[in-house]
């Protein structure tokens, strides 16, 4: 187990699951043995706002917030929410994103246009970037709401914790109706990655 | 021995379980961001372990608090939990709480939001405990937070004195990796002693009492100053050029910039869990050791004021620390790399992000203001009386619907309970100059009950007259739909006594009182309308609608007993022979034109057009093109026919549905043209209404 601690920026738009993900990341990492602090803001924003959630995993972690500039891996449910904390990440950092577009109210209006080539951008900074046809996948299987169960599975190839503990951890918190349904979403989310 | 359990905890949830470790025996809260989890937790940490515990969801803070402290008075530890403004409701009884004292534990969790995130204000509420002479702990994080409440319940008992638990919405809604201690199940007994001079103290006797208090505080100080779990150095040394004094979150911050920047050597950190009452003597002897001090606290200078000798320090009164907005660690990063190079103190550089950081800026990217979910009933309702009263105004209230304000239909947003009383002043206003404007106030269920019947009472009182919507959905949405006294449903989930708010409100002196479902939403207007004439008949007053219609988060099922599938049409219907919609810019043809000799000069287009486009010369109407979006409202609205304009059938573009009615679900395409999005649509059929293109239609 390093040493060093690993922050995980999680983005997306309000009602698209990414709270509960990363409460699902938090159980996953503190079931593999891992100090685990996260932070993210509720209540108004939620209702189609931003929304972040800072997750951070190590030996010892004392601040709930990573600094800008230090995210190892942005984890965006969103296009545009992806390209708007860019300047989060580490040099290095590497950057998964759902292939997904939401307008934001603005856009709707017409006062603005949604940003475009956003995959453009990103890959022309950072190496390691992942594009994930989250909400395609989760369509295709049947429930929409599976997205961020196939973006879990995909974030889940690049730790070493095993494949069970994800997938007993986000049926935990899913109504047994819809396991089957959502084991399919965390295998095809995991297969994204290998694939790529 | 066993392992203890380990859990991931929400702040609010290591708080509860820090309340069931500590014995309390009686919590009573209102909703509210950051605080609104700590009861849930509490009820399921009782459930889990089998407690006697006494939960409430009270009214309001006041009331909450005033429950918590007669508890006390009879020797049960009680604690009350609320955001930092509902510290404001409660301040009353704070105030006179801290001169009385208390019996059993007493304990006010109080969560600040610097931001502020969902707040009117970042007050710091340690200042709060200040002013009212109350000692406060400033947790750093979750774990802190849980492991405090005992002492702060010992603290309590030991001088009679109630205490504030101070988190902020950073170790509130922050998760860690928690250990349980075993819970404490406390079987004392109530036990009111008969004591009037102290219980309904006279003035005489709280002169007497306030001496006692700064007694007190002069002990708890000094017992502080030897609390090592409380306030404590890390990396103590003789002598330092620079050391931090770090409270609450602060103190997590400055920890983990240190450790980053391989400084944890050099800089001593003296951490302050408790800011009141001062910790005078381990501050002042931290303070001889160091050449300079830079202070660590979120929101306000409370430890820096509180330090006698300024000459060292550096903080917030000098403008090191910005004096609003929440404490980034980006900033403190950049504050003690600063102050390093300015003496001389060996540091790691870390990399620039700055060329992304103007790349992400220079791409002005669009913002995503929160709006209300799709199938909202607030949407129907706000939607409605904007269209009775396009002209009106609108004082509103605090939850879910103040996002009212994004469909123009909120022009003021206070305190709780202020959407009523600041109707009536708007009222008397204008009454005085003998002019009479419609205002069009909007509250909800919740707030209503909160704080609404004074105003309610003191407008019918003193004759004001305006239309009050109580927007009724029969939860507290914004907060996480916790319970109303009208579902009756207690805080533990027991079935309790439901509240009318018919009754309510008819108990206030209103006479004019209707319930209507803002999904009908021609019905909605005509209500508004109807309500509003009543305020205006001679002997009529004040008027009060009830919207009533489930929230549709809270009860979608409800919802989906009759889903109405719409599509919108981009082509027109065969049987009006008219071209397809071009794409792109709006076509001029489409658009309305005034006819002079139909018009009957009633002002209704102008009043109408949401755009503004429509002035009046004296050779009757003008209408701009360039405003003019050909949104319809003006043809359908016109009692004359004096205004014509082709009947497509299809959506032209017009934007009227994005604009005016704001659903999350209805998305511009890039042609201009608008479609709806099935993936967030909850069927609800209410732009069917909303179109007057009548593009909108129901599919079977």
């Amino acid at each position: 187990m390093e040493d060093l601690t690993t922050n995980i920026l999680l983005a997306g738009v309000g009602g698209q699951g990414v709270i509960l993900a990363s409460d699902i990341m938090s159980e996953v990492f503190m079931g593999a043995g891992y100090d685990v602090k996260k932070s993210e803001v509720h209540g108004m924003a939620m209702r189609g706002g931003i929304v972040t959630s800072h997750f951070r995993f190590g030996k010892k972690v004392y601040s709930p917030l990573i600094k800008e500039g230090e995210v190892d891996i942005l984890f965006a449910f969103e296009q545009l929410e992806g390209l708007r904390w860019l300047n989060h990440l580490r040099p290095q950092g590497k950057v998964i994103i759902n292939d997904h577009k939401i307008n934001p109210p603005i856009v709707n209006l017409g006062e603005m246009e949604y940003p475009r080539d956003i995959p453009e951008i990103v890959r022309s900074r950072f190496k390691d970037f992942y594009l994930v046809k989250g909400t395609e996948i989760a369509l295709q299987i049947g429930d929409v709401r599976a997205a961020n169960v196939v973006l879990l599975g995909a974030i889940s190839k690049f730790f070493e914790v095993a494949e069970s503990l994800w997938l007993e951890t986000i049926l935990k918190h899913l109504p047994p109706k819809v396991h089957e349904l959502n084991q399919k979403a965390f295998a095809a989310g995991r297969e994204q990655i290998s694939r790529s | 021995m066993s392992e203890k359990e380990k859990r991931v905890l929400l702040g609010n949830e290591a708080i509860a379980r820090g309340l069931v470790e500590a014995g309390c025996q009686f919590f009573a809260a209102y909703p509210g961001t950051p605080s609104s989890e700590i009861l849930p937790a509490v009820v399921r940490f009782k459930e889990e372990n089998d407690l006697d515990i006494y939960v409430e969801w009270s009214t309001n803070e006041k009331v909450a608090f005033e429950n918590a402290l007669a508890v006390s008075y009879t020797g049960k530890r009680a604690a009350v939990a609320m955001k930092q403004v509902g510290l404001n409701v409660a301040a009353d009884p704070l105030m006179s709480s801290a001169y009385i004292g208390t019996i059993g534990g007493f304990v006010i969790v109080v969560c600040d939001d610097p931001g502020p995130y969902s707040s009117q204000t970042e007050q710091d509420t340690r200042f709060m405990a200040m002013f009212a002479k109350v000692p406060v702990f400033d947790p750093a994080n979750p774990r802190e937070a849980q492991e405090m409440l005992p002492t702060a319940f010992e603290i309590s008992e030991k001088y009679q004195i109630p205490v504030i638990l101070r988190p902020v919405l950073r170790v509130s809604h922050a998760q860690q990796t928690v250990s349980f201690h075993p819970v404490r199940k406390m079987e004392r007994r109530a036990a009111f002693q008969h004591n009037p001079e102290r219980w309904s103290a006279t003035p005489r006797f709280r002169f007497t009492l306030h001496k006692q208090l700064n007694a007190k505080l002069k002990h708890i100080a000094e017992e502080f100053n030897s609390m090592t779990s409380l306030n404590f150095i890390e990396n103590d040394r003789d002598r330092a050029v620079l050391g931090i004094i770090a409270g609450g979150i602060g103190y997590a911050i400055a920890r983990d910039i240190l450790l980053e920047k391989g400084l944890q050597k050099e800089i001593p950190i003296l951490k302050i869990g408790t800011p009141f009452p001062f910790p005078n003597a381990i501050v002042e002897a931290f303070l001889q050791k160091c050449d300079h001090l830079l202070i660590l606290e979120e929101t306000e200078p409370v430890i820096e004021l509180q330090i006698r000798d300024k000459s060292k320090v550096i903080g917030r009164l000098d403008g090191t620390i910005p004096n609003e907005g929440e404490m980034l660690p980006e900033t403190i990063a950049q504050v003690i790399g600063d102050l390093c190079r300015r003496f001389s103190i060996p540091i790691e550089e870390s990399t620039s992000t700055l060329s992304l950081e103007k790349m992400v800026a220079g791409l002005g990217l669009p913002v995503r203001r929160p709006t209300l979910c799709s199938g909202c009933p607030h949407r129907a309702s706000f939607f409605a009386i904007k269209k009775a009263f396009p002209n009106g105004i609108f004082p509103s209230d605090i939850g879910c619907y103040t996002l009212g304000m994004n469909m123009e239909a909120v022009d003021t947003c206070h305190d709780m309970g202020a959407a009523i009383t600041i109707a009536s002043g708007l009222y008397q206003a204008y009454h005085q100059d003998g002019k009479e404007m419609p205002i069009i106030a909007t509250i909800g269920d919740s707030t209503f009950y909160h704080s609404g019947t004074q105003g309610l009472l003191n407008a019918v009182y003193n004759g004001a007259r305006f239309v009050l919507v109580i927007l009724d959905n029969s939860t507290t949405a914004m907060t996480g739909m916790q319970p109303t006294p009208e579902t009756g449903i207690t805080a533990d989930g027991h079935p309790g006594r439901s509240l009318s708010i018919e009754e309510l409100v008819k108990g206030c002196g209103v006479r004019y009182i209707r319930v209507v479902n803002p999904y009908d939403i021609k019905g909605m207007i005509s209500e508004t309308e109807k309500a509003y004439r009543y305020t205006q008949q001679r002997d009529g007053g004040m008027a009060v609608l009830i919207a009533r219609y489930p929230c549709v988060i809270h009860q979608k099922d409800q919802l989906k007993i009759k889903p109405i599938k719409v599509e919108i049409r981009h082509i027109p219907p065969p049987e009006k022979g008219l071209p397809p919609v071009k794409s792109g810019a709006m076509d001029r043809s489409l658009l309305p034109v005034y006819q002079e000799e139909a018009c009957a000069q009633c002002d209704t287009c102008m009043i109408q057009c949401p755009e503004q486009a429509i002035s009046r010369t004296e050779s009757g109407y003008v209408i701009d093109y360039d405003r003019c979006t050909g949104c319809r409202v003006c043809v359908v609205e016109c009692p004359t026919s004096a205004i014509e304009m082709p009947s497509v059938g299809a959506c032209i573009g017009c934007g009227f549905c994005l604009k005016r009615f704001e659903c999350p679900s209805l998305v511009r395409r890039e042609d201009g043209r608008v479609e709806i999005n099935r993936l967030t649509c909850v069927d609800c059929g209410l732009c069917m209404e909303v179109c007057a293109q009548e593009a909108i239609y129901q599919v079977s």
